[in-house]
């Protein structure tokens, strides 16, 4: 064997040390593994079923005091689309508002007495509705459509009325309310939200564990045995965090089939473009987690230092809330945002079947700022130690 | 192995660091032999192991320099890695792993694999007395097995040096003894030993023994030279009941040529010079109106806790910082 070759063997020989040391070191502790294998589906499934920004079926009560035709053609009218869906009815006003109070019902119509002759006689008439405020997305939600439906009722009546008076179709101005959710326009599905949270799992996992792994290194004192040998820095580094970039690999490919099978995410795009952006992402996240070890101490440091990047990076990323939704001066901001750029491409790739032209800057991107984070973290790491 | 007319395999010249203004290592020179143990002693923070670091290409010299195993610390610390092994005073193996697969992942850093790695690890526990202990979880170990463990790791690549920092720290008397035979026989094979020490009996154990104080080097010698040089004259042993008595104390400090009295237990221990004419006798005398009953007065050795104590004493004295200890320097 040449020299070159001998010292590239020394090179694989201690890559597979440091590898096997990982794992194994990993393996024993039963909430790391718990944190790479079962909770990102219970995260999945969790943030898949409860951020299901659709409201419907919101539980309605009904009290009926009058009893007429009239009145259960209105309120049969105003459940008709499924958001509101009737409970079991009430009796009584008071009875009506102590289900509100146990949470039995969120949504309380009243018809009151003499509704259907008010109506008949041309009279102003009110309908009560009672809302649960402490959830108040979805009350605004409820007070919507039965505001929306009264108000077309109304209209209709009053068109009706017009006729029966002038004998003939007339046309009414009539002002049409079309709510617009300003924050959440497309989220409500969680077709969108699979991959925003197969990147979020991949941001936690790997950036918190690499932070910690050398932190702990540090803070038991290993590290300093590691570096009287001949071990170099990047092949510790890379052997240390391999073995998390390919449980983050496997993390995603299981995220996005569970999230085909259970809430029909589409594959659209290729495979390999999507394991393209994977794999820049994680260069990030990794370069971040040894660039945050490198600034901390303890392992305690390192979790608080991970996830003050982590929990902006979600914010100002576009899982949660879309970034034209954001406020004008934060928007520039999420362009430092490696997360951006991974769900820009990822729902590109697999909703819209994007190809590489169309994430090329997305990939772009991410290889940029993943080289420039790691060549930043590796000096740091040198200069430290020294 | 004594080194003498070994080749020399460290040779400091000048070493010293600072960190910022404060000096941790100020201007070391020695040099040590091939299958010499070599011992350092100093106080806590004295730079014992700022100087290791150092020698391990472990932290870069402020000044001065270190050429070990043939490479120049300054310049070359990648080369020394190979050629040394090193205990750090943390206990630094991975507590999670087995003790094999401590070794497993120590031994593939130096580029060791394969059956070749096998056979070494077989070798080295067999070397600590721990054949049986490979399966065993490390942090489960007592202290003293565990030690012995990282010593299994520092040498797995068959160094030519060790370094070992306080390797014994924290240990029972007898995992002591048991790691300084050890430290002997890796000796006697030929593998040149530089080690740490709070314990002043260990040092006893060295070929050479080289004394820290405050960053300085302040006496370096074998141990025997150290107590001729630097305790010279008798030492005594006086026992008997009420010696606890101030005035006791204060008769034996102002016999001729006394230059130290110690407590020891119930006794107190006294240090002569080597003119002073006191004897068992005088000392009986001068204690007889101070104590009620007759004392019992035999000759001891000076150890190099007295050495390390004449030294220290000396370099206060010298730096004119002498805290009043009432005892003069010798
Ligand atoms: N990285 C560092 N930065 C600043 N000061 C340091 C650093 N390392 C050591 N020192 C200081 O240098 C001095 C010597 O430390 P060193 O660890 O060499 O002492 P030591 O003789 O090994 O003591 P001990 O018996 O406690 O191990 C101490 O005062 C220590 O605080
Ligand atoms: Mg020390």
């Amino acid at each position: 064997m040449t020299d070159r070759r001998a010292a590239l063997w020394t090179l694989l020989v201690q890559l597979r040390a440091v590898f096997i040391k990982e794992v194994r070191e990993t393996s024993q502790d039963r909430r790391v593994v718990f944190l790479l294998t079962v909770a990102p589906f219970i995260q999945l499934l969790v943030f898949g079923f409860a951020i299901n920004l659709d409201v419907d079926h919101v539980p309605t009560v009904v009290v009926d005091l009058d009893g007429s035709p009239e009145g259960r053609e209105m309120v049969q009218a105003m459940l008709a689309d499924g958001t509101l869906a009737a409970t079991s009815p009430a009796s009584s006003v008071q009875e009506a508002e102590a289900m509100l109070e146990h949470g039995d019902a969120a949504v309380a119509i009243v018809v009151p007495p003499g509704f259907a002759r008010d109506l008949a006689r041309g009279e102003p008439t009110e309908m009560q509705v009672l809302l649960d405020g402490t959830d108040p997305s979805r009350s605004g939600v409820a007070s919507g459509a039965v505001s929306r439906y009264l108000g077309e009722r109304g209209l209709d009546l009053a068109r009706q009325r017009l006729a029966a008076a002038t004998g003939g179709e007339r046309r009414l101005p009539s002002v049409e309310v079309r709510p617009r959710l300003l924050f959440n326009p497309r989220l409500s599905s969680a077709i969108y939200m699979v991959p925003g949270i197969a990147g979020m799992l991949l941001l936690i996992i790997t950036t918190l564990i690499t932070a910690m792994g050398l932190a702990r290194e540090q803070e038991v004192g290993t590290l300093e045995q590691v570096r009287v040998t001949p071990l170099p820095t990047p092949v510790l580094m890379v052997g240390k965090v391999s073995p998390f970039i390919l449980v983050g690999l496997i993390d995603v490919t299981l995220a996005i089939a569970a999230g085909a099978t259970v809430f029909d995410v589409p594959i659209r795009g290729s495979m390999a473009l999507f394991y393209a952006l994977t794999a820049a992402f994680l260069l990030n996240t990794v370069g971040m987690g040894l660039f945050i070890s490198t600034i901390s101490q303890t392992q305690q440091q390192a979790f608080i230092g991970a996830f003050m990047l982590i929990l902006p990076g979600l914010l100002l990323s576009g899982t949660l809330t879309p970034i034209h939704a954001m406020p004008g001066w934060l928007q520039p901001i999420t362009l430092l945002n490696p997360l951006r750029y991974f769900l820009e491409g990822v729902r590109a790739v697999l909703l819209e079947g994007a190809r590489l032209d169309d994430v090329a800057f997305q990939l772009g991107m991410l290889s940029l700022y993943g080289v420039a984070i790691l060549v930043a973290a590796s000096i740091r790491f040198r200069k430290t130690v020294a | 192995m004594t080194g003498a007319g070994e080749p020399t395999v460290i040779e400091v010249a000048g070493l010293t660091r600072r960190f910022g203004r404060f000096t941790a290592v100020d201007h070391v020179d020695f040099s040590v032999r091939r299958g010499e143990i070599f011992g350092y002693l100093g106080a806590n923070g004295a730079g014992k192991s700022t100087t290791i670091r150092m020698l391990c290409g472990l932290l870069a010299p402020t000044e001065g320099d270190a050429v070990v195993a043939g490479f120049r610390v300054s310049t070359e610390p990648e080369r020394i890695k190979r050629r040394i092994g090193y205990m750090s005073q943390r206990f630094s193996l991975y507590p999670d792993l087995r003790v094999r697969h401590n070794l497993e992942f120590f031994g593939g850093a130096y580029g060791l694999w394969g059956r070749h790695l096998a056979g070494r690890i077989d070798e080295v526990l067999a070397r600590v007395g721990l054949q049986d202990l490979d399966d065993s979880v490390t942090h489960a170990l007592p202290g003293g097995i565990r030690q012995r463990v990282a010593l299994a790791a520092a040498i797995l690549h068959q160094p030519d040096i060790v370094f070992l920092d306080e390797p014994t720290a924290g240990v029972d008397p007898v995992a002591r003894r048991n790691f300084w035979s050890l430290i002997r026989t890796l000796s006697e094979a030929g593998t040149t030993i530089f080690v740490t020490t709070h314990y002043m009996d260990e040092a006893e154990y060295c070929n050479r023994v080289g004394l820290m104080v405050a960053g300085r080097l302040a006496a370096l010698d074998t141990p025997a030279a150290l107590k001729a040089r630097h305790v010279p004259g008798r030492v005594w042993m006086i026992r008997g009941p009420s010696l606890g008595r101030p005035e006791a104390r204060q008769r034996l400090a102002a016999l001729p040529g006394a230059i130290q009295v110690q407590t020891m237990g119930a006794g107190l221990r006294l240090r002569l010079s080597a003119d002073s004419p006191v004897d068992a006798d005088t000392i009986r005398r001068a204690l007889a109106t101070v104590v009620d009953q007759p004392v019992e007065v035999e000759a001891d050795e000076a150890t190099l806790e007295d050495v390390f104590l004449a030294v220290v004493d000396a370099d206060a004295w010298r730096r004119g910082t002498a805290i009043a200890r009432g005892e003069g320097p010798p």
